[in-house]
């Protein structure tokens, strides 16, 4: 059985509803979810109120098979007014499926800060008001050794201060450094006075078939542990794409200026890795251990007054808070990175926000006045940390708008051209061709991973295009892939879980699935979100491309906005058949 | 000669779990951690420091001493414990017992959670946190 934990922060309410059917349905995960925000996320919800839900899902998969590690969250974002999804790691699955709450779903607003304690059958709301503007870090902290009676590996999901500002691009982070990062859900848990969720229990579910499933487990640990395809993930990390995307010009460079950075060495997965790099860690029951956490000595006082700074980096957070604001230097991105993580930002949008607010500097759209004084440049790290620290402060107006998203500034302050970013959310790290910049306008959750654009055009480089064979290959990843997040898959074990590895998964605990049934649920999912987005405002039709980027050498050269449209408009036609299927399901 | 489960380098553990959830697989033919014999604990606040409890395989072990009704005992390889579940009172003296807090409890079923030093741990452990060693 598969079961909905409701909470109600307005009344205290706590509702648990069997949700079975809709696994059998929708697989789990991003597919169940994507099927209850259908009923319930309408066109004139305010994101920020009472009636507002947040829905977190696992899916069938997880605790089951390795890798199998990733929590979905949905929403309506504050950041695009469309569907929000995140997904994040870390143990809160395995917490999850330890306290049967497959789904999660919360809505209301408390009066006061409170977190919600989910110890198996006990749910409570805690009040909490002195956790209150403790940084996202101080929070896991406190709240790691609070609850440490409990039995029970825990998970602690919590916002921090970001969120409690209601910053749109606010992000959830989950134990020691995973984030639902993208869309605002920060926001949203601050705007419900929602501080932090605490989930543990002890439910550890029977196998049917043990020997049946013993043999699968082995042949896909092996392969995880053993192959080729994970391997990069544990070596270097996603840090590993540094040097070889500055050398295909793909590395965003000075707010999407360039794709080739000059000191992508000193920023690269090798230096990381040979400087700083303190140890791999991994989320619960993933033998990869891809999450490289990054270690900081620091002189604070002289002559040997030392303190340490550990933080976990990767390609995303590199190239945001890195290449694309000319930061050289990797200690330094990993002083920014940690500013961030303590105020609970979107590293992504926080660090296009730092772009274009220099870019639009540079040009006069904004003055010393707006800045309080501060002189914006690429690379100045020791003045990006003050922006960092004004924003934090809510010093100015200007200050303040910065955490609203680099689409509210650009309406407001000019610079439009260059505030980089696709239906409003701030673009990902790789500016590898029409494909990447297709892929995050078109994508369910406009991100780098909804159809892997990026690596479509990296297998076109030096060779002729082929726009309909190209769009035609990220619609069937996009597909794909809302069968993994139904699942719900870490992406890095994408190499292992082919879709016939998948079904036998499936089958083994008890779906009565095949791989043309597989594909039609995914592809009614696929409908169904598109179906709700375009509920919600979205328009293929309105998807442009930042000017600026019809004027840069990508690594497949210039790109024109027609091809933009051409490939956004046959995309467009994909899921056109796939609502029509949605429609039919629903 | 018999074998024992040892930590043999904490400090290269990812903290991936593979091997609890070996441990609960194997002995219970269940999904999770809950059930497995051993425990990998990290601590609150510090990024990425594990500390790995297992059995530490006594010859003359504080658990069973401490156990009123024998229902624990000094299993038949001569180390270790070996637990006779009818026997049990579920008083947790043994838990509170074991200095090194490496005997784990079986909140559902309310008994102590004994290491049969079977090895499946070390056999799903990705970087060599885990060893059999020769009892001495």
């Amino acid at each position: 059985m598969y079961r909905m934990l409701s909470v109600d922060l307005t009344n205290g309410k706590i509702e648990e509803k069997d949700v079975t059917e809709l696994f059998e349905r929708f697989v789990g995960g991003t597919g169940v979810l994507t099927y209850l925000a259908m009923q319930e996320i309408t066109a004139d919800l305010d994101p920020f109120s009472e009636t507002s839900p947040i829905y977190f899902a696992i899916g069938p998969l997880n605790g089951y098979f390795p890798s199998m590690s990733k929590t979905v969250a949905m929403f309506r974002s504050p950041l695009t007014g469309d569907l929000g999804e995140s997904h994040a790691g870390g143990r809160l699955h395995l917490a999850m499926l330890s306290a049967n709450v497959h789904v999660l779903r919360i809505v209301g607003k408390s009066e006061k800060p409170v977190y919600l304690s989910i110890d198996g059958d006990d749910v409570s709301l805690v009040p909490c008001s002195s956790l209150w503007g403790r940084s996202a870090l101080a929070t896991e902290r406190i709240l790691r050794e609070k609850e440490d009676q409990r039995k029970g590996k825990k998970s602690i999901v919590r916002i921090g201060p970001a969120g409690e500002r209601l910053s749109p691009i606010a992000a959830v982070t989950v134990d020691s450094s995973r984030h639902f990062g993208r869309l605002g859900l920060g926001a949203i848990m601050g705007s419900k006075n929602l501080k932090a969720i605490v989930i543990s229990g002890s439910n550890c579910p029977k196998i049917e078939d043990r020997r049946s499933y013993q043999l699968l487990y082995d042949r896909i640990f092996q392969e995880l542990v053993e192959s080729e395809n994970t391997y990069k993930y544990r070596d270097l990390g996603t840090a590993a794409n540094v040097i070889p995307l500055s050398k295909i010009m793909g590395l965003p460079t000075r707010n999407f200026s360039q794709g080739f950075f000059e000191s992508a060495q000193n920023i690269s997965g090798e230096h990381f890795a040979d400087q700083l790099l303190a140890q791999q860690i991994s989320c619960a029951h993933c033998p990869i251990g891809c999450i490289h956490m990054g270690v900081l000595r620091e002189l604070f006082a002289d002559p040997h007054m030392y303190k340490t700074l550990k933080t976990s980096y990767d390609h995303e957070l590199i190239y945001s808070l890195g290449s694309n604001i000319s930061v050289s230097k990797a200690e330094e991105v990993l002083k920014l990175i940690h500013f961030v993580e303590r105020q609970g930002w979107d590293a992504i949008s926080i660090g296009v926000v730092l772009a274009w607010a220099t870019e639009a500097f540079q040009r006069g759209l904004i003055t010393s006045e707006e800045t309080d004084g501060l002189a914006l440049n690429f690379g100045d790290t020791e003045t990006y940390l003050k922006v960092l620290e004004n924003i934090a402060r809510g010093k100015n107006e200007f200050y303040r708008d910065l955490e609203k998203g680099v689409h509210h500034c650009a309406k407001k302050y000019g610079g439009e051209d260059f505030a980089i970013c696709f239906n409003k959310n701030e673009a990902p790290g790789y500016m590898t061709g029409p494909d990447a910049f297709v892929g995050y306008a078109v994508g369910v959750r406009h991100s780098h991973l909804d159809c892997a654009g990026y690596s479509v055009d990296q297998k076109y480089l030096g060779r002729s295009e082929d726009i309909e064979r190209e769009v035609k290959t990220m619609y069937e990843e996009g597909v794909w892939r809302v069968l993994t997040n139904s699942l719900v898959m870490c992406l890095f074990a994408r190499g292992v879980y082919a879709p016939q590895k998948v079904v036998e998964c499936l089958n083994v605990v008890g779906f009565d699935i095949d791989e043309p049934k597989m594909n039609q649920i995914a592809r009614t999912v696929h409908g169904m979100k598109y179906l709700l987005k375009e509920r919600l405002g979205f328009k293929f039709t309105n998807l442009s491309l930042p000017k600026k980027l019809t004027n840069v050498y990508t690594s497949r050269g210039k790109m024109n906005e027609s091809d933009f449209e051409k490939r956004v408009e046959l995309y467009f036609k994909f899921v056109e058949e796939d609502k029509r299927l949605a429609s039919r399901a629903l | 000669m018999a074998k024992k489960l040892v930590v043999k380098d904490r400090e290269r553990c990812i903290g991936c779990y593979s091997c609890m959830f070996a441990c609960t697989r194997t002995w219970y033919g269940a999904v999770g951690i809950e059930k497995s014999a051993m425990r990998v604990k990290n601590y609150p606040g510090v990024e990425g420091a594990f500390s790995v409890r297992v059995c530490q395989a006594c010859k003359d072990p504080e658990c069973a001493a401490a156990c009123p009704t024998g229902a624990l005992r000094v299993s038949k390889r001569g180390f270790g414990v070996e637990l006779v579940k009818e026997l049990c009172i579920h008083c947790r003296k043994c838990i509170k017992a074991c200095a090194a807090n490496a005997l784990q409890w079986d909140e559902q079923e309310q008994v102590p959670i004994v290491c049969h030093h079977c090895g499946v741990c070390v056999r799903y452990c990705p970087t060599e946190v885990l060893a059999m060693e020769e009892v001495g």
